[in-house]
């Protein structure tokens, strides 16, 4: 088992890479994608619940495949991007369900109070809105981001070099299954681990900074 | 006082100076909720500098009447003028420069305060400035320290606004409207949500306020207020002005039934 396990942190940097740059992709866009979902425009907002409900319906995995091996016959994606792709595709749509809950949390009064100053709608969501409404929104996506980072071992099937992909080259290669797992596992609980306590302690942090 | 009373005599009797209209002009607003009328027809003159206290039953449509004042409820029609010019085109579709402009000059203060509760007092007051007028951090701030101190509330500037009591966060509320430099400010009921000594400490801002010269509209449930500080008084039920008049009259000896109901109701309590 502990001889596995610098062959399997080979993958450690893979499955980060995976984790950070979908959840980045997924923050990113998720904040137009919420925007329409609020929107007053009817075919923005269909389209946007359509999108979140799709893509949320449909297993990570298959939404991999896809990707990869159906769209391979037109574009041909490396791996890594493939994978942090339809990874991130799914992270929009669950992040922007929490940033939709963290914008809805916040009183109705802000929209008047700001709107009777003369404030524009961008100054309101931007500097009244969002601020707080961000105390709502990141306990669930930081929760998001540490089960990303397990998600992100289906990436393997694409033939990402990830923590997963290296342990099962090990069992190919002959090696006992169990303790090669079992050792992956230890190395997924080594970066998770963190990442949960770290996304508490943020979480505690901006509470205590917007007060909400 | 003097100058109030002639004021309030013009302002009920509808008659205007032809060279000076009055500073604000409702003509004939009227709002519909789902078919449901909620205002019929309302028309009121405002002159500069005039406190105008609106009390009635709830439902009446005084609160609605306030909000289309800055259109932060749209009248299905009317007009609104202020200092003779119309403020909106057509009055179901206010463009975005419209409502800014109007905003501009119209100051508003809430039942439930509204402050931002994320960012401190000072930032309360300076933030609108710095976004609407575009003055300097700088500038803004030092305005925003001058109004707190104004409403008794320097040593609080840099605290958050939910450790401030109700009456202190409507104080500052109030500032924070001041720092805009409106012409006109609307009062929702801003003494509605506070026990009745710390809606004493929000009133006798109101008051000073309305010493200054400014142009107030005020929904209240506080008869003495309105009594004591208005130069003008309106009753208003089932969407219509019932009456208009100096408080004195409408208080001391209304002229309609209506009126007289509910203020026998109120005032024996």
């Amino acid at each position: 088992m502990i001889e596995a396990i610098p062959f399997l942190l080979q993958g450690l940097g893979t499955t980060v890479i995976i984790t950070f740059g979908s959840f980045l992709i997924g923050a990113f866009c998720a904040v137009p994608l919420a925007l329409a979902r609020l929107s007053d425009i009817v075919p923005l907002r269909l389209l946007a619940t359509a999108y979140i409900e799709v893509v949320r319906g449909i297993p990570p995995i298959a939404w991999m495949l896809v990707l990869f091996y159906g769209l391979g016959r037109y574009v041909t994606l490396p791996p890594l991007l493939a994978a942090c792709l339809a990874l991130g595709a799914v992270s929009t749509a669950y992040l922007a369900e929490n940033y939709r809950a963290g914008i809805q949390a916040v009183a109705g009064g802000q929209w008047e109070g700001a709107g009777a100053l003369g404030l524009s709608k961008g100054d309101t969501f931007w500097r009244v809105i969002a601020p707080q409404g961000i105390g709502v929104a990141l306990p669930p996506s930081a929760s998001y981001a540490v089960g990303l980072l397990k998600d992100s071992a289906v990436a393997s099937v694409i033939g990402v070099s990830d923590i997963a992909f290296q342990a099962l080259t090990l069992n190919q290669q002959g090696n006992p299954g169990l303790p090669i797992f079992l050792a992956a596992g230890v190395v997924y609980l080594v970066v998770s681990v963190p990442m949960a306590v770290l996304a508490r302690k943020a979480d505690t942090f901006i509470r205590t900074r917007s007060a909400v | 006082m003097i100058d109030n009373q002639q004021n309030r005599t013009q302002g009920a009797a509808g008659t205007t100076d032809a060279q000076k209209a009055p500073q604000l002009q409702l003509k004939d607003i009227h709002k519909e909720f789902n078919g449901n009328t909620v205002l019929s027809d309302i028309s009121l003159d405002v002159n500069a500098g005039e406190v105008v206290a609106f009390i009635g039953p709830s439902g009446a449509g005084k609160s609605t009447l306030l909000r289309c004042v800055n259109y932060l409820e749209t009248p299905s029609s009317g007009d609104l003028l202020i200092d003779g010019k119309p403020t909106v085109k057509i009055a179901s579709k206010p463009t975005r420069n419209e409502l800014m402009n109007l905003r501009r000059q119209v100051g508003m203060v809430f039942q439930s305060f509204n402050l931002f509760p994320h960012i401190s007092v000072l930032r309360n007051v300076a933030l609108p400035q710095e976004r609407v007028l575009g003055r300097s951090r700088k500038e803004a701030e030092e305005r925003a320290m001058e109004l707190l101190t104004r409403v008794g509330l320097g040593d609080k500037a840099d605290a958050r606004p939910s450790k401030c009591s109700g009456g202190q966060q409507q104080r500052i509320a109030i500032a924070r409207a001041l720092a805009l430099d409106p012409e006109i400010m609307l009062f929702d009921e801003p003494t509605s949500a506070l026990d009745p000594e710390l809606g004493g400490e929000v009133l006798a801002v109101m008051q000073e306020l309305a010493a200054t010269g400014m142009t107030m509209l005020v929904v209240t449930h506080e008869m003495s207020f309105a009594r004591r500080v208005s130069d003008r008084t309106v009753f208003m039920a089932d969407g219509r002005i019932v009456e208009q008049g100096a408080p004195e009259q409408v208080f001391g000896a209304p002229r309609e039934a209506r009126t007289k109901k509910f203020l026998e109701a109120v005032l024996e309590r």
